[in-house]
């Protein structure tokens, strides 16, 4: 490989970078919930990329291989402090069963940060960053046959969440 | 379902974006550039340096084995124990695989032939942590962890059931169960199909694991399984679980009922975990060849 195609893909990065920057803050925003650590989160991103910028051995990968360390450094920042129960045994149960007054919206978002953080990891990549459903199974390291079954799953419990939600709402 | 979906991609997209965000991504990109040329691959062998590796044979050495197999062992002669054990020990990488081998069964070949598969799963379980852990480390890294080992279902006079089990973890985890089940007495290998008359038992115990699943999941509303006509909602969406495979997991307990495994995810959401059923014996008494095994 010479030293052009280096630099090409070391240009493209950066306008890479530079162009979907917001879209990698609300990402990260997704998972940690706060400006300050979402902005780490991206700014280590970007040094892990460049860093590690010998591995990206194909250009064209060049999204998920930056969604995937994005989500990566996330997920680690989460288990390092732990803000987030890793165990998907909590997925199902339910929030605020007491709670009355609330706003639906807030329970849409609570019901997504319910999830566990791979069925979380794939409507926030598939729906929110639109990506496609091969693109997702990249970032996350998973094959494709799995990734649907996951979402298929994620969307389950997301409407098992809401409706349970909506019904101890109306009590 | 897709309105509420739109409705969270709209404030998805409407998370604020602070001011500082092009300051901090220009300063990253201009600070990685001059890093990289000062010490690019210094991050990477760091991480290599820090990684302990340990390939060791546990109950390998002859001494060691010589010793199990002096002691006496009361009620039954054949033993279970762990042959070899990978072990990889690093901050974000972690994998345990206990491979078990069967000792002093009277019938070689099947010892042998059991033996030699749990040593080549094994082998290819570590292979495949290897070659996963090093893509990720060139890709940014990441968290991988396998566990993997083997419990003693049942240990009696007639039967020794073993059962292994993957735990593997990325983001969460999955497991799968695999179980050998032994008939001590006359030293074979059950299999499923072999236990029954004809094919009629994937029917009958479909049938009946259905009906359990549904009267758990009346009698408990967090006990889900994916199954038709217990008030899931929007069932066709998923894929319900509809009959077990010829050669499903199995395994025969203490009390000589047979048990049906379901792997996590395959029958359940994730967090039920491994799903196991007794079926009664009165439901299949009639289509089982004997009831030698299972009564």
């Amino acid at each position: 490989m010479g030293k052009k195609s280096r630099c090409n893909h070391d240009e493209l990065f950066t306008s890479f970078i530079r162009e979907n920057k917001e879209n990698f803050y609300r990402l990260a925003y997704s998972y940690v919930k706060n400006s300050e650590d979402a902005l780490d989160i991206v700014q280590d991103s970007i040094h892990k990329a460049i860093v590690s910028m010998d591995s990206l051995q194909d250009i064209k990968t060049l999204k998920s291989w930056f969604y995937r360390i994005v989500v990566n450094t996330s997920l680690d920042f989460l288990r390092k402090h732990k803000r987030v129960s890793i165990v998907d045994a909590e997925t199902m149960e339910f929030i605020s069963s007491g709670s009355e007054d609330h706003y639906e919206d807030i329970d849409l978002e609570r019901a997504l940060d319910q999830l566990a953080p791979e069925y979380k990891s794939i409507i926030v990549l598939r729906f929110f960053e639109d990506l496609k459903i091969e693109e997702v199974a990249d970032v996350l390291n998973e094959n494709v046959n799995t990734i649907k079954t996951r979402l298929y799953k994620a969307l389950k419990l997301l409407r098992v969440e809401l409706n349970d939600e909506i019904i101890k709402g109306a009590n | 379902m897709d309105k509420k979906l739109d409705q969270l991609k709209t404030e998805y997209k409407n998370i604020q974006i602070p001011d500082e965000l092009n300051f901090i991504v220009e300063r990253a990109l201009l600070k990685g550039k001059k890093k990289k040329k000062k010490n690019g691959y210094k991050w990477m062998a760091g991480t290599a340096a820090a990684a302990v590796l340990f390939i060791g044979g546990l109950n390998i050495s002859p001494a060691m084995a010589s010793t199990l197999a002096d002691m006496p062992v009361v009620g039954s002669i054949v033993k279970v124990l762990t042959f070899t054990e990978y072990k990889v020990d690093k901050e974000k990488y972690q994998a345990d695989i206990k491979v078990p081998a069967v000792s002093d069964l009277e019938n070689g070949d099947l010892a042998q032939s059991l033996n030699d598969k749990y040593l080549k799963e094994g082998k290819e379980l570590y292979d495949e942590f290897m070659v996963e852990m090093k893509d990720l480390e060139k890709n940014g890294g990441g968290h991988l962890g396998v566990d993997s080992g083997y419990e003693v279902k049942t240990d009696n006079d007639q039967i020794l059931s073993i059962g292994r089990y993957v735990v593997n973890t990325v983001a969460s985890s999955s497991t799968i169960m695999t179980y050998d089940t032994i008939d001590k007495k006359n030293q074979i290998l059950l299999s499923l199909p072999m236990l029954f008359k004809d094919e009629s038992y994937v029917n009958t115990i479909s049938e009946n694991i259905k009906e359990q699943m549904r009267e758990q999941m009346k009698a408990d509303e967090n006990i889900i399984y994916w199954v038709s006509n217990a008030g899931l909602e929007d069932e066709e969406l998923f894929e319900l679980f509809e009959t077990i495979h010829k050669e499903q997991n199995f395994y025969i307990n203490n009390d000589g009922k047979l048990v049906i495994s379901f792997d996590k995810y395959e029958v359940a959401p994730g967090y039920m975990g491994v799903a196991e059923f007794i079926i009664p014996t009165e439901v299949i008494s009639d289509i089982l060849v004997s009831d030698e095994y299972i009564h």
